[in-house]
């Protein structure tokens, strides 16, 4: 070990939507490693140790090293020339990247979706159908004595939401953590997450929205046919229990995971459950809230609603935003072969959208802004290296409890912030529109591709 | 008379055409028609570029070609006719108030999303969202009838508040989701959980088909308003048989989540 060494306490884990703020990080300043990460989970301890300063060109045209100012100026004219562009992913980085990405679709009339659209997506298309009733997680440590987990395996996907804030931790209103409180599992196997939970309903695969609609018909005190268990894998004894448990509680909490976003029936799954939060409220307070992912997904939402007034799948292509999940996001724009040019920021489509999709990115030109070498970085025709946030850059990322959290930085990369190669974009982007506009007078357009 | 417009370009990219609608070419010179904005992805073209355009003034008009990539045609029209001879693409007729469309081919997602009234007749297959609420739009379709005669896909009919959808072949699921009035017949298989949420309202079905647990079975009986839908239907080339319109048929009634007045109507063999 090095002698140089710093202490950064109150630093910030952007591994997942928990957004943890209590870390304790051991840097070593010249090897430029984080060698010890208190408090982390097993996740966050990964997500510290594996990012190193990887040597290697800040910017690649076609493959090729290129000096950063080229690669703007390339990526500027490609975004500017094309119809349908799309800009994707932002859920890796700042706030304050996010919010210059959200410019420069706007300029280039583009459309705008995050990796919301294949998370919790449906969630927030539910959000809108049926109204959320919402808290911050702070509120269910404190207060919440009813807690269940429906589709998710936080034990291994957010190792820290049980001790932090919903199980364990000693609140005002539940001094004796998990004493206090039912914790109710609901998912279709088995899991790591399973013994943490006082009650475990096994629900068969896919019967996710027959069961909440049947707890919401007992909720509202309406009587339900025993064949429900045939048809769920739950008797109709374990789910009366359940309703008045739930209604007798006095701080009800259900925490949505992506079992319930991403199965069939999608944004009326989560919405069956909000609205099964909503009428549990005529007899205690009930909240419902989506289990985020990526550290700063929230803040995609976030931002992109705070700019555009909606949270992901948004075209400017008129000028102004519009929204259409299904028409706009990115694995239909793709998928569809629609959009003609890509902008992907902290993310990696190409390793993990459909192979149609996957296609489509290798016919059109595609700039992207990753910290390592990925499949999209590949591909791309104009690709930036960036510094990490959270580690190497400050900014702001959302908890998943729309809660705005501090970075708190533990050394410097010799790569340049997303926000700063994005600003530098923008700027490019900006004056190329300008001077399409003029030089266009009334706005007339290259005719399309004859017919095939 | 008519005009006619066939397409001799494909566009690349989405093209955005609300103007093709009688409403806004029925009175225009073929010359003034071909000078019309037309939206290619973020850019202002006209119908020229991609359209042969034959005829004017006229309230009808017939489309020729694979117009999947093309939306928005035929958006808030409110007379007149529009025949496409082919596929065309998403967000065909919504908001219409009247006239007609009859497209030979397939359509796209969000068909007559919001209608009014009119009348829209599809003889392939439908996407997703036939007659549908747009996002965050509490009421579907007000009026008008929309008449498939393949398949649909999900969301037939989302909080659809009057108005006929049939379907000649299967729907997806969520038929009738959150439905406030109206009716809607398929006469293939339904999806799974129809009328998911549904206040008042038909969901008709020639085919058996489980249900939600919040449904609960009622009677079988003969519905008398059903035979004029039928024979209706039937004359319009639909496979109707003639049992099917003197039949029984199951009646079950929810949602009782919502009001419990809505009814789904099982065709009992």
């Amino acid at each position: 070990m090095s002698e140089n060494i710093k202490i950064v306490k109150n630093a910030t884990c952007t591994f997942c939507g928990c957004v943890c703020d209590d870390m304790e990080l051991t840097v070593d300043l010249d090897k430029k490693q984080i060698i010890k990460a208190k408090n982390a989970c097993v996740l966050g301890r990964a997500w510290f140790a594996e990012h190193t300063i990887q040597e290697g060109p800040v910017a690649l045209i076609d493959g090729k090293e290129s000096k950063l100012e080229d690669a703007i100026e390339e990526a500027a004219q490609t975004l500017t020339k094309a119809k349908f562009p799309i800009t994707y992913g932002l859920s890796d980085t700042t706030c304050e990247a996010q919010r210059q990405a959200v410019a420069i679709t706007d300029f280039i009339r583009g459309t705008i979706d995050t990796t919301t659209s294949v998370c919790h997506g449906p969630s927030g298309l539910a959000f809108q159908g049926v109204g959320e009733s919402t808290m911050t997680l702070g509120e269910v440590k404190n207060r919440a004595d009813f807690v269940m987990y429906w589709g998710g395996n936080p034990a291994e996907s957010h190792p820290r939401h049980f001790t932090r804030y919903s199980v364990t931790p000693k609140g005002m209103f539940t001094p004796n953590g998990k004493k206090d409180r039912t914790v109710v599992l609901v998912d279709v196997r088995r899991t790591a997450s399973t013994p943490v939970a006082d009650i475990f309903l096994q629900v068969k695969p896919g019967k996710d929205f027959e069961l909440a609609w049947a707890m919401r018909a007992l909720v509202k005190g309406h009587t339900v046919d025993a064949s429900i268990e045939e048809e769920t894998g739950i008797s109709l004894e374990v789910l009366t229990d359940l309703v008045e448990r739930m209604k007798n509680c006095n701080y009800g909490v259900l925490f949505m995971g992506m079992g319930l976003t991403m199965t069939r029936g999608r944004h009326f799954n989560s919405g069956a459950i909000m609205a099964l939060a909503t009428d549990l409220n005529e007899f205690t307070h009930f909240v419902a809230k989506p289990v985020r992912g990526h550290g700063n997904v929230t803040g995609a939402d976030n931002v992109v609603s705070w700019q555009t007034g909606y949270p992901f799948g948004v075209n400017f292509s008129k000028g102004y935003p519009r929204f259409n999940p299904g028409e706009f996001t990115t694995v239909d724009t793709l998928s569809r072969g629609d959009a003609d040019a890509a902008l992907i920021i902290a993310s990696d489509p190409a390793a993990n959208f459909p192979q149609a999709a996957i296609n489509h990115l290798h016919k059109i030109p595609v700039v992207s802004f990753d910290t390592k070498e990925t499949a999209t970085s590949q591909l791309a025709h104009v690709a930036f290296r960036t510094s990490t946030y959270g580690i190497n850059t400050g900014g702001t990322a959302y908890r998943m409890d729309d809660v705005p959290i501090t970075l708190r930085p533990a050394f410097e990369s010799p790569f340049p912030s997303d926000e700063e190669i994005l600003t530098a974009l923008k700027k490019r982007v900006h004056e190329l529109v300008i001077a399409k506009s003029r030089s266009q007078g009334a706005g007339t357009a290259k005719v399309a591709a004859p017919i095939r | 008379m008519t005009i006619s417009l066939s397409l001799h370009t494909q566009p690349d990219v989405p093209l955005e055409a609300e103007l093709i609608s009688p409403d806004k070419l029925a009175g225009l010179t073929t010359a003034e028609i071909e000078k019309q904005t037309v939206e290619h992805g973020n850019q202002k073209t006209t119908i020229a570029d991609f359209f042969t355009v034959a005829g004017e003034k006229s309230d009808s008009l017939v489309l020729e070609g694979d117009l999947s990539k093309i939306k928005h045609i035929g958006s808030g029209m409110s007379f007149g006719k529009i025949n496409i001879n082919g596929d065309v693409g998403a967000h065909l007729g919504t908001a219409m108030s009247g006239g007609e469309i009859v497209v030979e081919g397939n359509v796209g997602d969000w068909l007559a999303p919001e209608m009014l009234a009119g009348r829209v007749e599809v003889k392939g297959n439908a996407g997703h969202m036939v007659g549908s609420a747009y996002r965050g739009s509490p009421a579907g379709i007000l009026g008008g009838e929309i008449i498939i005669h393949g398949n649909a896909r999900n969301e037939v009919g989302h909080a659809m508040r009057n108005g006929m959808i049939v379907i000649g072949g299967d729907s997806g699921d969520f038929t009738g989701v959150n439905m406030l009035a109206g009716t809607i017949i398929v006469l293939g298989e339904l999806g799974i959980r129809t009328g998911a949420g549904l206040r008042r309202g038909s969901v008709v079905c020639m085919k058996n088909s489980k249900l939600l647990p919040t449904f609960s079975y009622s009677c079988v009986y003969q519905p008398t308003y059903l035979r004029l839908y039928l024979l209706y239907l039937q004359s319009l080339g639909l496979g109707i048989r003639e049992e099917q319109i003197m039949g029984h048929y199951e009646r079950w009634c929810g949602d009782i989540i919502e009001f419990n007045r809505g009814e789904i109507l099982l065709y009992h063999e």
